[in-house]
């Protein structure tokens, strides 16, 4: 069952450009740090530490604390949840569109 | 993992007429013989009032499994060239509540047309953003998650 909040914070934690990239260096599964992601994307660090924040918020990647290094890995669940409702509908309007040709293929409307 | 994109996009190239391609999302009766995910699937026109701000409904029933109702309004009308409404499910579907947005071009292509269906999540704060007072808006309500962020941790 998806709760309609969290489907909200996960879209829009997706719908920025940096955030989408930040999701898809972490999606190897690997733990990175704040830092080697800052080096990844060539922004500033308070500009990618807000980033991590709202897909922290989003539950979307987890941080863990050594010492003075964070480091994020991507948690899989939020995006599933996300990917159902995609899968659906791509689904949903491939196979309307391959209804619609038919029904064009059989005359004019 | 596959994907994180947040949208749905299928483009088709179709052998009609703009004009015939646009009416099949233009009538009821051409819509029930084909907006459904597949000829398994019965779909009911329950509501059809394709204008600018009017509601459709449509009803899908499979043989064994939950009808599903989806719902939304007609928010721009462009005839032959584009179309917007918005997409809802109602509960108690896994997806209910979750508003998205559907836009639907018509291009021609010679004697075809190039039909795009893009169905992407609604955002809510993103849309209130744009209206109401552009990048400062934004900027406060990006400020404002964060605190709330903050808050709530």
């Amino acid at each position: 069952m998806h709760s309609e909040a969290a489907l909200d914070r996960t879209f829009h934690a997706l719908s920025n450009r940096t955030r989408r990239s930040v999701v898809h260096a972490l999606a190897g599964g690997e733990a990175h740090s704040a830092g080697e992601l800052g080096r990844h994307f060539r922004a500033a660090q308070p500009t990618i530490s807000k980033h991590l924040k709202v897909l922290e918020d989003a539950k979307l990647i987890e941080r863990t604390v050594e010492g003075r290094v964070h480091r994020f890995r991507l948690r899989q669940k939020p995006l599933q949840d996300a990917g159902a409702w995609v899968a659906r509908h791509q689904a949903f309007w491939t196979g309307a569109v391959d209804q619609l040709e038919t029904l064009l293929e059989k005359g004019s409307p | 993992m596959s994907s994180v994109a947040n949208v749905v996009e299928v483009r088709r190239r179709l052998k009609a007429s703009r004009s015939d391609v646009f009416a099949a999302f233009a009538d009821a009766e051409l819509v029930a013989k084909w907006l459904r995910p597949s000829t398994q699937v019965k779909l009911s026109v329950l509501a059809f009032e394709f204008r600018v701000g009017g509601a459709y409904c449509f009803a899908y029933d499979v043989p064994a499994g939950p009808r599903v109702i989806v719902r939304g309004t007609y928010r721009v009308i462009e005839a032959a060239t584009r179309i917007v409404f918005s997409w809802v499910i109602d509960p108690p579907d896994e997806h209910a509540g979750i508003e998205s947005e559907v836009t639907v071009t018509f291009t021609s292509a010679g004697d075809a047309t190039e039909l795009m269906i893009r169905h992407a999540k609604f955002d809510r704060a993103d849309a209130e953003a744009r209206h109401a007072e552009g990048w400062r808006g934004a900027l406060e309500l990006l400020n404002g998650l964060l605190q709330n962020a903050e808050l709530h941790r």
